[in-house]
């Protein structure tokens, strides 16, 4: 297994994408197999998606979160393991969830420090 | 454990759990239940995606759309009078329920092929009904299919819902001999998927086999079912079946059309033809004489005959006899002149064409012209024959008709390469 993690954050535009139908549900679930396969040993943590709604706390309050001003809101996150910031971008790239129209994914190297 | 689905595994989950919750609940709620399935099939790709697959990935399925739509139809406001109406005994019913399933969603999707048939609804709006909610397809895609606007396709789909949801008995009804009544209608929403597919001249191939293959497979549950054993049943899976098995030779390796006399017939399926006789023969018991028995009897003398030259030309034109009489349209005509002159001469194929009062679409057509090209040739009419090309050239639909043509009339023309 590559030796630095990467953290990823996948954000969407709110309400930007139209209901995939059944046949494009299939096959983006087959790409994303496909994906998964040619990966397997990069990905450390499938994540999830998370769910909408939550709260932001401080030390002395809490209210209604995730922001909401934002344009882009993160839907979901996973962990991959690579070798550079060069192929973690590769492998994120090749991912079907990229290719959503307004939506992108931050990657972030988990520091070891 | 395997991260892979059958083929077309989404579409048609789709158009079993909407038909099997629709009958739960009541088809009044079919916004509802189509809006559960969608989310439930999301949920799936994610979860599976993420997690792996389940063991049984329908069983899942049917618990979430069944949860998210409990959920839904708790939340509406009038809550109350629904759960009192269909609440308890629906609710209770999602353990253990999978078990039953595979047994239970033919009769279901059955039921729902009949509503989707309704007489209220035009026969056009039926079949988007039947592709929408029978075969998962998005408005989108059935747009894609039958050449038609997306708009045009919403606004028929959503006076269909109307219909379908205001009548909510429509689900509910037992089984009985109401339903043969309205055996015609379903037969002709079937019949006219299944040519959407086949005939089209336009599309790609792949898209326009999915649809006769929903065709075969909603025809077949049709056939399985008690009330939709009838000699017309048959004879249109037969139908479906011997056109099928020469579906592939129909064109060649570069996408373009060939006509029969020049298709491969080793090309051609001997299984569907298998299946096709075999439907064929069920079609005969009954003594009934459809314009489907006609279609599937013409489609398997082609079949069964060794060559183009070999055909039975004899049946086939009875055949298209029948089809005249059944249905008299000036097609059918033209197909009968066609077979004739395989039978016994061009000059008896063009007589039959003589004083027939054609519609002017029918003049102005491809089909027409390219018949008349071809028949007037044969006869020795060159100057005819030459005016009918120039005719037909101008009304190709496309490009791979206009090179089919081309590529005749060069062999025709070729001393050498006389057929």
């Amino acid at each position: 297994m590559p030796s630095n993690k990467y953290f990823c954050i996948v954000r969407s535009e709110s309400g930007s994408c139209e209901a995939p139908s059944p046949a494009q549900m299939e096959a983006m679930y087959a790409k994303f197999n496909a994906w998964k396969d040619t990966f397997k040993d990069n990905i450390v943590d499938m994540g999830g998606k998370l769910a909408a709604g939550g709260k932001v706390v401080t030390a002395d309050s809490v209210s209604d979160g995730p922001f909401v001003e934002i344009k882009e809101i993160v839907g979901g996150y996973m962990i991959i393991a690579a070798d550079s910031m060069a192929q973690a971008i590769e492998i994120v790239q090749a991912s079907p969830g990229v290719g959503g129209v307004g939506s992108n994914v931050e990657i972030r190297e988990i520091s070891n420090a | 454990m395997t991260n892979s689905v059958v083929e077309h595994f989404f579409r048609h989950e789709y158009g079993k759990l909407v038909a099997v919750l629709s009958r739960k609940v009541g088809v009044q709620h079919l916004a509802l239940v189509e809006d559960a399935v969608q989310l439930a099939l999301l949920s799936g790709v994610e979860s599976w995606a993420r997690k792996g697959q389940p063991e049984n990935p329908s069983a899942w399925l049917y618990r979430a759309a069944h949860n998210q739509l409990v959920s839904e139809l708790r939340q509406r406001q009038n809550r109350e009078r629904i759960l009192a109406v269909q609440g308890p005994a629906f609710e209770e019913a999602c353990e253990g329920e999978e078990a039953l399933l595979a047994d239970d969603f033919s009769d279901d999707m059955l039921r729902m092929l009949f509503v989707c048939c309704d007489d209220g609804i035009p026969h056009q709006s039926q079949l988007i009904l039947a592709l929408k909610i029978l075969c998962g397809f998005s408005i989108q895609e059935i747009a894609l299919r039958l050449f038609l606007t997306e708009a045009n396709v919403y606004k028929r789909y959503s006076r269909a819902k109307n219909i379908v949801q205001a009548a909510p008995d429509l689900l509910a009804k037992d089984f009985d001999e109401t339903f043969l009544r309205q055996i015609p209608s379903v037969h002709k929403v079937l019949y006219l998927l299944f040519t959407e597919g086949f005939l089209s001249s336009r599309g790609e191939y792949s898209v326009r086999q999915e649809l006769c293959d929903d065709a075969v497979r909603l025809t077949l549950i049709l056939a399985n079912h008690r009330y939709g054993q009838v000699p017309e049943t048959f004879a249109l899976l037969a139908l479906m079946y011997l056109h099928l098995a020469r579906m592939a030779s129909r064109q060649n390796d570069d996408g373009s059309l060939l006509l029969l006399h020049d298709q491969d017939r080793s090309l051609w399926s001997a299984t569907h033809i298998q299946q096709g006789l075999h439907w064929l023969e069920r079609s005969a018991e009954g003594g009934v004489f459809s314009r489907y028995h006609a279609e599937a009897g013409i489609a398997g003398e082609h079949c069964m005959a060794p060559s183009f030259r070999e055909t039975r030309w004899d049946n086939i034109v009875s055949c298209y006899e029948v089809i005249e009489a059944v249905s008299p349209s000036p097609l059918h005509r033209l197909n009968r002149a066609v077979a004739i002159a395989e039978l016994e001469g061009p000059e008896s194929g063009l007589k039959l064409l003589q004083g027939y009062s054609t519609p002017a679409w029918l003049q102005d057509s491809f089909h027409w012209n390219a018949t008349l090209a071809d028949l007037h040739y044969r006869a020795g009419n060159t100057v005819l024959a030459t005016r009918y090309r120039e005719s037909a050239l101008k009304a190709a639909p496309n490009a791979a008709q206009k090179a089919l043509m081309l590529s005749r009339w060069r062999m025709l023309d070729e001393p050498n390469c006389e057929p």
